[in-house]
């Protein structure tokens, strides 16, 4: 059959040839160009495929994916014949050549296709074979629509720890919805039926540190149209939002009772706090300190001092977590029932040269205490919020995943230090909650944005320490990560190094740049930096080409003016009837009426 | 002696030397033994440069027939006589290019030959072409003008081919070219970019160099081994090198004189508008954009000359 014969047979079989091999550009077994046919085009990240016969009678299929399509005046040699040409006073034809990256070679005999050779587009099943998805049996997670309108996977086994695990997202802030696409993705893990039998039981733990979009996971998105949830069809995803979703967020400065300081919602909300007894007893002392500014400086071992100190002599007092401190001067050791309280204890007892030795070791310079006092008391006024022993016991203060499947950690109110704090103390506990239990599954999955805040490049702090036990042991433990940041230049090289799978949304042009977005080929790497909202790059081990998707709005609400009906269920303490009911009221008192 | 001699100044010849200039050298004072005669349009006595009349329609599509040729190889054909006979192998490649608001090459044909005197010689098959055999009259120069001829040939079968299919009753074909052997062909100009031989007596020589940007010789009619009605036109981007800018027109010396006139004004207007850039062709202004852009594509169509003479080397090796 001649190549003509061929291309007739395709035209008549509904798959028409959308080009051929070009021959001007050499072709390599790992890369090739196709001259598009004048009446076909091709797009970047289309896949395509074409065939190799070998001499023995095999037939080699080399599939690629497009990733660059240029077009020429052939016949005009200067830019202004395109002039002419439009004048209709030259002639010249129109050539488009799009450059094919080989995702797959099968079977595996590594030759070039031959140029002149038919090439058309993959669809079906030579698309999952070109892309990878036929290896990934029941490992597919759906993380998209490709350019071509089809669902893209991603394979499991990467996230899950089985052969890798972690992802990290870069983009830029705003445009590149990176946690909007880390949310997707923990709606595609819960739903999609990756978990198996586990979907019930598997966690995610999710820091919400710039505004309250995270906070409405569980109501429906009021804004989604059909044609959006056509597209959670195609994916075979239900377009609804989260079901269990609890969030806690820090108790309102100044309120005697605790509530939580949230204004957009009032369901399934917790206020979580540390109490004194409990930051003695746990030595979180060390996440006071955990700016990237402290690790540099001499008083770190004094911190690990105190801290020992404290765990050994402060005892709780009562239910709500006051302590007092044995061993110390009379009248210093409490009962404390604030924060401020503890450190105007440590400041009084390394102050005197009597009490110090008690606490630190003798040869502690001056100037370390002093350096260590000033930052601890700078610590006050962020953290007195959280760490207090004045609020009544309630039960339900704690910072746990236990609660629900999903739960927000709402920090967007609160300073730098304590975001910290929050971040560095409840990894730790979850972190050391997985160690304890002893096995992988279910699966905790942990979405912190900014990480290069918490994990930078350079220094050293607790936070980072954590977040790199994570990202290296994190996998065997069933911890995995989804980091978010603008930069992943500016993270520490061994979290971004440990995340197989790894995603881009719009980018910085002098960001993307940077080595660290190496996966993406330069074409890609161009077009990152006009991505639109929705788009992301997704690389994945399998796969040697990042893949271009689109998720799908979110079915969950974003923002208030999003919200629709909730779908979360709330095991919390009921709201009080009546909500006025410790405030003054008007009928009681013999003041003049308002005057309305 | 101090005579006042003028400064000399100079002028370059737009023309790429390659491909020697557009006037020849005998065109001055010496005239030709073409039979003319001139009053066809105005009287001989009457002639000045001629402003195209404007009020006629345009024909819907210029057509520009082109063709090229090459030698890829000369070759010695061996047989009973003691010398071996000599012989051309050579490619070639007509085409025509529609220009109705859009330039496309409508038609296209390649011919490869094996031109010889040489009686026993057969088809040569290569690796990549089959050279057909075309028999010459024996000499060097029978060849190459053999080879000429079959380009006329070739280019008159797709000419004849185009217009055959093609409905348009108002299109204007331009050969490159004289017309020889073309007259036939209804609404065609032939278009003679050099000039060998003054055709004209002195006195209409000077009324062609007074020629303005657009403006054309009146119709004349001549005879030299064949009868043509012709004109001079003059095309924009004139230098000061002699009658630059100006080519010849000739159609059949069968059209009445009025028609003659009115598609002499046609090309008079669709002409100089194609003309070419001097940095673009090494031929400007004479060579037209659409010809040039043709030349080029047919050119690369002839092939890889060195893929050709190697396959030939393979193919005749003793």
């Amino acid at each position: 059959m001649t190549q003509a014969d061929q291309a007739r047979a395709d035209i008549a079989a509904g798959r028409a040839p959308v080009g051929l091999v070009a021959g001007t550009v050499a072709a390599s077994p790992l890369e090739f160009s196709v001259g598009v046919a004048p009446d076909q085009f091709l797009q970047l990240d289309d896949v395509v495929v074409t065939k190799r016969p070998l001499p023995d009678g095999t037939e080699v299929a080399i599939a690629g994916v497009v990733t660059n399509v240029e077009a020429a005046h052939e016949g005009a040699r200067f830019a202004s014949d395109v002039f002419l040409i439009a004048d209709g006073a030259l002639p010249a034809d129109v050539a488009e050549v799009a450059e094919v990256t080989v995702t797959r070679v099968e079977p595996e005999v590594y030759v070039p296709p031959r140029p002149g050779a038919v090439v058309h587009r993959a669809a079906g099943e030579e698309r999952d074979s070109a892309l990878y998805f036929d290896t990934m049996a029941d490992a597919k997670l759906p993380i998209g629509l490709g350019r071509d309108g089809n669902p893209v996977f991603l394979n499991f086994e990467f996230v899950d720890g089985t052969r890798g695990g972690h992802v990290s997202i870069s983009g830029v802030s705003g445009i590149a919805t990176k946690t909007s696409f880390a949310t997707f993705m923990l709606h595609s893990i819960f739903t999609s039926g990756v978990l198996h039998g586990e979907a019930a039981n598997t966690k995610a733990l999710i820091f919400s540190v710039k505004g309250e979009d995270l906070l409405f996971l569980d109501y429906a998105n009021s804004r989604l149209t059909e044609e959006q949830r056509a597209k959670y069809a195609q994916l075979g995803l239900p377009p609804q939002a989260f079901g269990n979703v609890q969030v806690f967020a820090p108790p309102r400065p100044g309120d005697p009772s605790g509530t939580p300081d949230v204004r957009a919602r009032d369901k399934a909300v917790s206020p979580f706090y540390w109490t004194l007894a409990e930051f003695c007893a746990q030595e979180l002392m060390p996440f006071v300190f955990a700016d990237g500014e402290d690790e540099r400086s001499q008083y770190t071992m004094l911190i690990g001092q105190v801290a020992a100190r404290l765990k050994r002599d402060a005892e709780p007092v009562g239910k709500d977590g006051a302590i007092q401190v044995r061993g110390v001067e009379a009248g210093r050791g409490g009962p404390l029932r604030s924060f401020e309280q503890l450190v105007g204890l440590i400041e009084d007892e390394l102050g005197d040269e009597d009490t110090r030795r008690d606490w630190v070791a003798g040869s502690t310079s001056t100037g370390s205490v002093n350096a260590f006092l000033r930052r601890l008391r700078s610590a006050v006024r962020p953290l007195e919020r959280l760490v207090r022993g004045d609020l009544g016991h309630r039960g339900d203060r704690s910072l746990t995943t236990s609660k629900a499947q999903v739960t927000v950690v709402d920090l967007h109110n609160l300073p730098d230090r304590a975001q910290r704090f929050v971040v560095g103390v409840t990894l730790r506990q979850e972190f050391q909650r997985k160690e304890q239990q002893g096995s992988a599954r279910p699966l905790m999955f942990v979405v912190l944005d900014e990480l290069n805040k918490y994990a930078p490049r350079d220094g050293d702090s607790p936070i980072k320490q954590i977040l790199l036990d994570v990202a290296e042991r994190g996998r065997s433990l069933g911890v995995i990560l989804i980091g978010a940041q603008q930069t992943a230049s500016e993270v520490e090289r061994r979290i971004v190094a440990n995340c197989s799978i790894r995603v881009a949304g719009r980018l910085d042009s002098a960001e993307a740049s940077r080595p660290e977005y190496g996966y993406l080929p330069p074409a890609q790497r161009q077009r990152a930096t006009l991505a639109k909202p929705g788009t992301m790059f997704v690389a994945q081990p399998d796969i040697p080409v990042p893949l271009a998707v689109e998720f799908p709005f979110p079915a969950w609400a974003t923002r208030p003016q999003e919200k629709g009906s909730w779908q979360g269920v709330d095991t919390g303490p009921a709201a009080p009837k009546d909500p006025f009911a410790g405030m003054p009221s008007a009928l009681d008192d013999d003041d003049d009426p308002p005057p309305f | 002696m101090t005579a006042l001699l003028t400064p000399a100044s100079y002028t370059v010849d737009p023309w790429d030397p390659s491909y020697g200039i557009a006037v020849g050298d005998d065109l001055d004072g010496r005239e030709s033994s073409a039979r003319l005669d001139l009053d066809v349009e105005l009287p001989a006595a009457r002639w000045r440069p001629v402003t195209p009349e404007r009020s006629a329609a345009l024909p819907s599509a210029v057509l520009f027939l082109d063709g090229v040729r090459r030698i890829d190889a000369r070759v010695w054909v061996h047989g009973e006589s003691a010398q071996p006979v000599p012989g051309i192998v050579a490619s070639l490649a007509a085409g025509l290019v529609c220009c109705d608001g859009a330039a496309s090459v409508v038609g296209m044909q390649l011919d490869r030959s094996l031109y010889t005197a040489a009686p026993n010689a057969t088809d040569l098959k290569t690796r990549h072409a089959t050279y057909r055999f075309r028999p010459t009259r024996a000499g060097l120069d029978e060849l190459t003008l053999g080879v000429q001829r079959r380009l006329s040939e070739v280019e008159v079968e797709l000419a004849g081919a185009w217009r055959r299919q093609s409905s348009a009753l108002d299109d204007l074909l331009v050969c490159d070219g004289p017309l020889r052997g073309r007259t036939n062909l209804a609404r065609t100009v032939g278009y003679v970019k050099t000039h060998q031989t003054s055709y004209l007596p002195e006195a209409q020589m000077r009324v062609v160099g007074a020629l303005g940007s657009g403006e054309r010789s009146p119709v004349f009619t001549m005879g030299t081994s064949w009868q043509r009605r012709s004109w001079y036109l003059r095309l924009p981007g004139a230098s000061r090198s002699p009658w630059s800018a100006i080519v010849r027109l000739e159609c059949s010396a069968d059209l009445p004189a009025a028609e003659a006139v009115a598609l002499a004004d046609l090309t008079a207007r669709v002409l100089p508008p194609l003309s070419s850039l001097a940095h673009k062709d090494p031929r400007a202004p004479q060579n037209l954009v659409p010809i040039g852009g043709l030349e080029r594509q047919l050119r690369h169509r002839l092939g890889d000359v060195n893929v050709l003479y190697r396959s030939l080397r393979s193919a005749l090796r003793d």
